[in-house]
Formats: structure tokens, sequence, C-alpha cells
């Protein structure tokens, strides 16, 4: 496997993480999408690459995605994070959609800057729209499952491959104890808080785990400050469950 | 900008919050009122020998609705603390908080598993009686041990509708049974001798208010609640009130029924013939089979609720430690797929399973050796956190600016924690009494040493992580948050060392 597809990009950046460089089929008229973006990313680490079914328990995989767009945000010089608050430093709108969504809200509700109260806003909706941000890429197809009074629609990777990636990417570097580039620091942070780490490093020696918390805790103090949130934001979640 | 625009973002997050009905009925479903009353009431009487358990229910009550106004009050101040030992960590400083949590462990790990006696024992009889099987306690026990290990890796908690159901169904047979029973008095006199206050003076009081204490535990849970209520400062405060006083009331009315039906001369001796039977017995001549039968499936469920709702209190004291790494920090992990504390749930079930077998293997009675004993342990336990946790409220209120009053801070956590340290007392004095065993038995000081012991070896620990591990050490108390520190409500606090 070629562990580095991204040759030269040592941009110690998370924006315009540039595609995998092999053919990728496409589905539908969808243009084919130019960035590889936390969320997306993340969202293919949380699901099964083949059947699109949930990698992670729903609570988490939400927080997850909810930080992975608060992340993009920070990517693309919009906010930051300063101990447990998120700070909005650039308001002109991203060219994404979505992020231009998540920056929008932020934006209209000054009166919260708890990094934790918005994980949780954004959790309640970030799976839904991340993967319609998918789906319009052509990254996602949208299938319906269950019975006729209980249907609903899951999103199946449109191509395994481009969704195994992440997944084949991470791993692959942790366990020959390769840097992560900042893309993929930022994203391995993510599986980390959200315990979604032992998908990574199934059936690895202890080291491969201690290497992984070393890479994640290079990540940029901002950033570092997210993950946190998002950590305790999961734990509670954890101790706080009852079934509804 | 301006603040005149709707708060979209608080709007978003109080869908499907919780008000004090729902918080009301999680936290009595736990406690498991149908179990208090036809087993730990009847057992009670039955090994205690006192008449006055009626009369302890209320006091009880009392006393832990003084309890809670401090409690209650703190937990306002601390976002997102479940746990008694959080409170004590920030009162008391952080090795009697280490002391608390392992003080607490035990506690907890002693009412599941004791309760595993009665579900057993309960199950195997309503089983053998109506389809004439052979079966043993055990093995009911470790059916049901491994439906709920398997629940609780699962992270499947009672769906709160069904909770609801059980629950309202469990009071309306109680309050059934207690009319019946109040209607047909043993002499043909309602006597309200169990009720008498001049029990609280009598020997073996002790005996009877741990029992009663141990009916209680669970309404300590509403705290956990408080960031998934729509009004955390009100919500919290009114549905653990109403959670005592509903409860307390039920208990108390119930065992006094028991002994109007008996006659309180013969309540001790009934209750020692029938056991849990006792209360089903009273009511059967004058009820329909069919619904003594429904009372007696109600009560197994509601011994099952229990089970379940103590063992993922565990399970999520082994995480929240873990995640502080005061344990070790695989209790922290969880299931990926369910998010179940998974390793804290699977070694509170290997624990429970060690002991049942053990206690089958012994021969031991499963209700007064297993479910009284060892639940009353657990009442004990509690009743330790809940006192030390009424100085730690004083201790917190006493090192913060805050704005409550005198009342909530000072005096109703003072009074709690003289008349919890009084009862504490006169339980230990008399706790041969408790067990049903002789004054000069080593058994009356094994239980209670084992807490002893589980707080020297938490101080201990915490006094070996201040010095070799200041950053776990520093994260004492914190659960979840640890990688962020304690989230303070608007008053500020300095944390003791």
């Amino acid at each position: 496997m070629n562990s580095t597809p991204h040759g030269d990009d040592h941009a110690p950046h998370l924006r315009e993480h540039p595609t995998p460089a092999r053919p990728v089929r496409a589905v539908g008229s969808a243009a084919m999408p130019s960035t590889v973006r936390l969320a997306d990313e993340f969202f293919y680490l949380a699901h099964d690459d083949q059947t699109g079914r949930s990698r992670l328990f729903e609570s988490a995989t939400a927080y997850g995605l909810a930080a992975a767009l608060l992340a993009e945000l920070y990517g693309e010089g919009r906010v930051t994070f300063e101990g447990r608050r998120l700070r909005v430093i650039n308001t002109v709108p991203p060219k994404d959609w979505l992020q231009h969504l998540v920056l929008d809200r932020l934006v209209a509700e000054p009166r919260h800057t708890e990094t934790r109260t918005w994980l949780a806003y954004f959790a309640t909706a970030a799976y839904h729209q991340v993967a319609t941000r998918m789906w319009q890429l052509g990254l996602l197809r949208q299938q319906q499952v269950g019975r006729l009074w209980r249907q609903r629609t899951v999103y199946v990777p449109a191509d395994m491959n481009t969704a195994a990636w992440s997944w084949a990417r991470l791993s692959f570097q942790l366990r020959n104890h390769q840097r992560l580039n900042a893309f993929d620091v930022a994203l391995a942070g993510l599986a980390m808080h959200t315990q979604l780490d032992p998908i990574l490093l199934d059936g690895t020696p202890v080291a491969v785990r201690a290497f992984l918390r070393q890479q994640v805790e290079q990540a940029p103090p901002p950033l570092r400050d997210l993950l946190a949130d998002l950590g305790a934001v999961v734990g509670s979640a954890v101790l706080s469950h009852r079934t509804t | 900008m301006s603040h005149s625009k709707p708060d979209t973002v608080s709007a978003v997050l109080a869908r499907g919050r919780l008000g004090i009905p729902s918080v009301v009925f999680f936290v009595i479903a736990a406690a498991a009122p149908l179990t208090v009353v036809a087993g730990g009431a009847t057992t009670g009487y039955a090994v205690t020998g006192v008449t006055g358990i009626p009369v302890s229910y209320l006091l009880v009550a009392a006393v832990l609705a003084l309890f809670a106004v401090g409690y209650v009050a703190m937990s306002r101040r601390i976002v997102n603390a479940g746990a008694f030992y959080t409170y004590v960590t920030r009162g008391l400083g952080r090795p009697a908080g280490v002391g608390a949590a392992m003080v607490a462990l035990l506690a907890y790990n002693a009412m599941q598993i004791g309760l595993y006696g009665g579900a057993g024992a309960v199950t195997a009889q309503f089983l053998n009686d109506r389809y004439g099987v052979g079966l043993t306690w055990w093995s009911c026990a470790l059916a049901v041990w491994a439906v709920v290990a398997v629940l609780g890796v699962a992270r499947i908690d009672l769906n709160g509708r069904v909770l609801a159901v059980v629950l309202v169904a469990e009071c309306v047979v109680a309050l059934t049974f207690d009319a019946i029973m109040v209607t047909h008095p043993a002499d043909g006199t309602v006597s309200f001798d169990t009720l008498a206050p001049s029990h609280v003076f009598a020997a073996g009081i002790g005996a009877a208010l741990v029992t009663a204490i141990t009916g209680f535990v669970g309404f300590e849970g509403t705290v956990v609640f408080s960031e998934e209520t729509k009004d955390p400062r009100r919500t919290i405060a009114r549905a653990t009130y109403i959670a005592v006083a509903v409860t307390g009331l039920l208990y108390g009315l119930s065992a006094w029924a028991m002994s109007v039906a008996t006659g309180p001369d013969r309540i001790v001796a009934a209750a020692r013939a029938d056991g849990t039977d006792l209360i089903f017995n009273l009511v059967s001549p004058y009820l329909a089979d069919s619904i003594v039968t429904v009372a007696r499936v109600l009560f197994i469920t509601s011994l099952f609720a229990a089970l379940l709702s103590f063992h993922h209190t565990v399970a999520r004291y082994l995480f929240a430690l873990g995640r502080e790494r005061v344990l070790p920090a695989v209790f922290g992990r969880t299931s990926r797929r369910t998010g179940a504390p998974k390793v804290g749930s699977l070694v509170q079930s290997g624990l429970a399973f060690a002991v049942l077998v053990g206690y089958a293997v012994a021969g031991a009675d499963p209700i007064v050796h297993l479910f009284f004993w060892v639940t009353v342990t657990g009442g004990l336990g509690v009743l330790i956190l809940m006192t030390v946790t009424s100085a730690a409220v004083i201790g917190f209120f006493a090192r913060s600016t805050h704005t409550e009053g005198p009342w909530r801070s000072l005096i109703a956590p003072g009074l709690a924690t003289v008349a919890l340290g009084g009862i504490l007392t006169v339980t230990l004095r008399e706790f041969a009494t408790l067990l049903g065993v002789a004054p000069d038995s080593p058994l009356r000081w094994t239980f209670p040493a084992a807490y002893a012991a589980v707080a020297l070896l938490g101080i201990a620990w915490a006094l070996v992580l201040r010095t070799t591990n200041p950053d776990v050490y520093a994260a004492v108390g914190l659960g979840a948050d640890r990688d962020t520190g304690p989230r303070l409500a608007p008053d500020t606090v300095r944390q003791p060392a």
C-alpha cells in the first residue's frame, strides 16, 4: 500500500487535503470532490466501508462529527479555541455550504461561547448534515431500510475504497510509527476522543497506542482544547446514559 | 449584537429535556418500591426483631429530606456530578474523595449483589409454586445475573415508559394491599403502635434505621440528571424532595399496614415464619388469586429493575474512576458499538458471579445471608457516604463565595450530618442486632470493618498518587471532565489540597 499518497504534502494545516490519487468510482451526476474534509473522513471512519453500518455508538458519532465540523472551521482560520471557549476570528463565509452554515450559527449566537454547548448543539444535526454534504458530492448513496412502518434512510459509501482509505491510511501509518500530517493528527484525535481508536489499533501492541497518543499531543493547542471538550462530552454521555 | 433575538441554541438543546415526573420515575424505579415493601420491610422485621420499622422509614425520610437540602444546593454548583465522591472531593479534599469512591464501590456492589439473593429466592419460589418445578434459588439468581450482565454490556436500561408503567403498577399494588391490611386488622382494632415515636429510643432502632436507609438508596441519583433537565435549579430539587416523600410515606404506610394485619405483637413472628411471602399471604384471603399473582410478578420485576439500575451505577463509577486514572485506564474504555462502560460492567458482573457461586457452594440462606445481610451492609456504606457528603457540603460552602443562605449552606447540612452521624453510631453499636447474630459474633465487626479498610486504602492510594502522579491526583473527582477541568457554575471555589 502506498502509505504516503500525498507525497510532499507537509503543509501543517488542515485545509485542502487532496484526495488519494487513485481512480474513484463516481456515482450519479455529482461532481467529484476536489478536497477531503475532516468531517467526511470522520464519517467514513465511524461507519463500515461496505454496509455503512455504524462502528461507534450514536452519541459519540454525533459529537465526533460536530467536533469535526468545528475543526474544519478552525482549519479554515475562521474560529479558534481558547480553553473551554470557542471564538470566531474571521466571519468571511467559507466556500463549503456546511462550513458556512456552522459559522453562520456561531456568529448569530454570540452569547454562547462554551465549546461544549456548541458541540451539543451541532451534534443534534451533524450526522444528517455531514451525510447530506457527502451525498451531494456522490460520496454516499441513500438506501431505504426497514419495514414499511419504520422505514428510514441509511447512507452507504458509494465507493468502498474511498471509504476505507482514511482507516487504512491512519492504521498503516500508526502501525509503522510514521508521523501523521496535520490533517491526520486531527482525524486521529477525533477518533481517540470518541473512543473509536480500537478500530485503528486492533491487534496492535501497546506501543502503538502510546504512539497514537503522542501523535495526537502534537496537535496545535486550540485543537487540543477542542479535543479535550470532545472527550468530556463523550464521557458524560456514557455516564448519563439512559434508554429513552 | 442584540440579545432580543431568539436563543435558538438553548431552544434546540432544551428539546427532550426531562421534567420533574421523569426524574422522579427514574430514581424511584431504581429504589424499587415493591422490593422494599415486600422484601426489605418484612425481612427487616424478621431479622432484627424490631417492631419500630414503620416509624424508622418515616424518620429516615425526614433526615434524608434534610440531607437533600445541602446536597441539591451543592449539585447546582458542580456541573455534571452524579457521584458522592465528587462532592466529598470538592468539600473535604482529594484523599477523602478517593476514600469515599472506594466506599461507594463497595456499597453499591453490595446493594446489587445482595439483591440477587432476593431475586433468586423469590423467582425460584414463584416458579416452583406455580409450575411445580424444583428450581434452586441460585439457578434462578444466575439466570437473572446472565440477563443483567448482557443488558449491562449492551447498555440497555429499562425504557422510561416501561419503568413508569411498572412503577405506577407497583405503587397501586402496594396501596391496595395496605388498604386491605388496614381494613382487616388482626384483633379488630387498628393499632398505631408501630408508628409510635417511642420506638426511636428503643433497643435495636439502629438496625431498623439502617434497614430503612437501605430502602431509600437510589434517591441520590436525581442529581445525575441535572444537566438533562429543563430547569436544573428547580427540577432536581423538587424531584428529590418528591422522591423522598413519596417513597418514605409508601414504605412507612406499608410496613405499618402489615403490623396492623398481624397485630403489632405478632409481626416479628409472622415475618420470621412467612419471609418475603408475608405481605402476599396477608392479603390473599381477600383478593383474587390472579391479582396476587400479578403482584408477585411485579415484585420480581421491581427486583430486576433495581438490579439493573445498581449494575449501571457500579459500571459508571468504575468508568469515571478509570477516566480519572485513579483506577487503571482500561476502566475508562467503552464498548465501541454501544457506548457501555464495558470493562466496569464486566468486572461488576464477574464479581457478582463469584459471590453467587460462593453462596451457592456454601449453602447459605439467600434471603437472610445474601439479600438482607449484604444489602443492609450496602445501606450502611451509603449511610457512611451520606454522612461524609453532608460534612463535605458544609466544607464546600465554607470555602466558596456563594449566594446560598445559611440554611442551605450550613444549618441543614449541619443538622443532616449530626442526624446521619447519630444513625451511623447506633447502627454500628447494634450491628449484631441488624444481622441477627450473637453480640459477640465476629461478623458484626467484619462488615463495617470492610468499609474502614477500603476507605483507608483509598486515602492511602490518593496520597501515593499525590507524590508519584500529580496529574492523576489533580484530576480526582473530575470523572469524564478530567481533560477539561471542573466546570463550575457561576460561583468560584477554591479546591482543597
